[in-house]
């Protein structure tokens, strides 16, 4: 069995947002659609510490769909529009048969995760970037995050990796345990975003 | 008299003292808004569910927390014949039929509010061939199909057993099966919320009963209206002490939705913990208005219930409709509460797609309630219930609904 997934070293992470940017070019995500968020831990605004000064900290946090073991989503789909590759642990999304009705986003936890595309799809520029895989947008569904799933199945890696200046994204199988992954969890102490929720995601952050 | 009695073996016969102009007027009126209420939702589905202010945050809205009303309304009528009738006690004399017509009635409304919710309404058959049987939302859709089906069977029944075409001991299995079927569809619709676990103010094992009482409230409610303004109209006759029975039944039920209320408010905020903000959100925060409409509300219906002196027609119907207001005011603290204070809050790149309010970023977003409705979902809104208002009338003016002179009704 395989078990794709993320480990995120927030240590690394600059906030450059760079990650959102692939998973934006990558996927064709219609304008105001963003499946990966950097988010700001601590102040009001993006980029603003947290504490008073002169003891501020300024952290981030990058959140995607974190394809949970027990996902929340998965069990709530009354059509089954959104399931559980049983070959790689990947959520996925079923455009064509979602019929909106967005239980799903209700149930997920982490806030945001989710995107409902409450329009057509529209663009910032004519011709459509990224991916020729792809699948093709489709109004009033609801998408996510697919861990890039095209990138997989050729044997790539996401594309929120590469663009990565910090090195601080790292990809891999956590049911091998010689993956980089595995022993990174294995050496670096990590959190997970609201284990209290048992949804035992996929994605893990190192600290 | 004798025309009542006619009426209940011939659907033809026509009312006496009760339609006329007027009602005909009224189908019209309800006729055009629901046509009205059609072009607009086409509208919502051409121009995209943007026209509305639900967002990825707040994903649900006016449509899903009318439905969690509906669902509701629609209990008291089926409860109150199917109890008596289950149970072998002394009925409300002869509302039954009404009761249960004012019962497919919004569950038929119910229905239409989760279809106007959906992006892809095209899309439905494939509840049926791609059924999740694990999805709560699945259930529930079974189990409203199932409550739609048996409310009718109910109906047709009784209308039957009255020409002497179907025993009593069927009918009282049919009310039976119904009754049960009327306290699924409560708890299955309060476990599309309930069992969520990422929204704390949904995922209490409360949830289900508190559904079942809080229908009873405003389903009783809506019967003591209906059948004391059709009392008035001269449609049926209901003797003073069956009025005063419902609302005594009426009192007892809010008093029972109001110690749950309690109940969950405390278990929530005693720990101290994030429970203590939930309750603060609904007690002194953006939701506090419709929190404090309810809790007087309910207890002023009570009031009036339970002292003889107040139970006076009009303030019975006053009382009716405070709780009904207050059960209105319950849905849309459960629904707009689930979404008002997000599991992860830090900032972060807001788009006109994550959130209602988003140009102050997270912290503006969540400052007054997370989601307030748009015009067309008012719109839309009014268009369904037009439509049952319409079902309503129809059935009024052409079903033979109105009790029969020489019943016994038990």
């Amino acid at each position: 069995m395989t078990r794709y997934g993320m480990v995120v070293d927030t240590a690394r992470c600059i906030g450059c947002m760079n990650c959102s940017v692939a998973c934006k070019q990558e996927n064709n995500l219609p304008k105001d659609v963003w499946w990966n968020r950097v988010l700001t831990i601590g102040g009001e605004d993006i980029d603003t510490p947290d504490g008073d000064f002169p003891n501020n900290t300024l952290d981030f946090i990058s959140i995607n769909c974190q394809h949970c073991e027990n996902p929340a989503c998965v069990k709530v789909c009354p059509v089954g529009a959104t399931y559980k590759d049983p070959e790689t642990g990947i959520v996925r999304q079923d455009y064509d048969k979602c019929i909106g009705c967005r239980m799903c986003m209700a149930a997920c936890p982490y806030t945001g995760v989710r995107s409902f595309n409450w329009e057509e799809p529209k663009y910032h520029i004519d011709i459509a970037t990224g991916d020729a895989d792809v699948p093709k947008h489709q109004k009033h569904v609801v998408e996510k995050c697919t861990f890039c799933y095209q990138r997989i199945a050729r044997g790539e890696e996401p594309a929120c990796m590469e663009l990565c200046i910090g090195r601080a994204r790292f990809w891999g199988d956590f049911d091998d345990p010689n993956s980089e992954v595995s022993k990174l969890i294995r050496e670096r102490e990590y959190q997970q975003l609201l284990p209290e929720q048992g949804t035992k995601p996929s994605v893990y952050y190192l600290v | 008299m004798s025309e009542n009695n006619q009426a209940t073996t011939s659907p033809q016969a026509p009312a006496a003292a009760f339609g006329g102009k007027g009602l005909n007027i009224a189908i019209v009126v309800a006729a055009v808004v629901t046509v009205a209420g059609i072009g607009l939702w086409v509208m919502q589905l051409s121009g995209g569910l943007v026209q509305t202010n639900m967002r990825n945050l707040d994903s649900w809205g006016l449509y899903i927390t009318m439905f969690m009303f509906l669902v509701g309304l629609s209990a008291g009528g089926l409860i109150i014949s199917s109890v008596p009738r289950a149970f072998g006690m002394e009925g409300f004399g002869g509302i039954s039929k009404v009761a249960v017509w004012t019962s497919i009635c919004c569950t038929v409304l119910a229905i239409g509010f989760v279809v106007v919710d959906l992006g892809q309404p095209a899309r439905l058959w494939e509840l049926f061939a791609y059924s999740n049987l694990g999805s709560p939302l699945m259930w529930d859709i079974i189990v409203l199909a199932v409550y739609l089906i048996l409310s009718i069977v109910y109906l047709w029944a009784t209308l039957r057993a009255e020409a002497g075409k179907v025993s009593q001991v069927a009918l009282r299995v049919v009310s039976v099966f119904a009754l049960v079927c009327a306290v699924l569809v409560h708890s299955v619709t309060a476990w599309i919320f309930g069992l969520q676990q990422a929204h704390e103010l949904w995922y209490t094992a409360l949830l289900a009963p508190w559904f079942v009482s809080s229908a009873l409230v405003c389903g009783t409610a809506l019967v003591l209206v209906v059948v004391i303004a059709l009392r008035k109209a001269g449609y049926l006759d209901v003797a003073q002490t069956n009025i005063v029975k419902m609302a005594k039944m009426l009192g007892a039920f809010v008093c029972v939705d109001l110690y749950f209320f309690g109940c969950d408010l405390l278990t929530s905020a005693f720990p101290a913990g994030s429970g203590a903000d939930q309750v603060a959100m609904l007690v002194s925060g953006p939701l506090a208005p419709f929190f404090w409409i309810e809790i007087i509300g309910c207890a002023l219906a009570a009031v009036v219930c339970f002292v003889p002196k107040l139970r006076t027609n009009p303030l019975l119907i006053v009382a009716s409709l405070l709780a009904i207001i207050g059960i209105l005011c319950k849905r849309v603290q459960l629904l707009v509460g689930g979404f008002q204070i997000p599991n992860i809050d830090y900032a972060g790149p807001m788009t006109s797609l994550t959130v209602t309010d988003w140009t102050g970023g997270m912290t503006g977003a969540y400052q007054g309630m997370v989601y307030t409705p748009s015009a067309l979902e008012f719109g839309v809104m009014l268009g369904v219930i037009g439509l049952g208002v319409l079902l309503l009338l129809v059935g009024l003016k052409f079903l033979p609904l109105r009790p029969p002179i020489s019943e016994d009704v038990r």
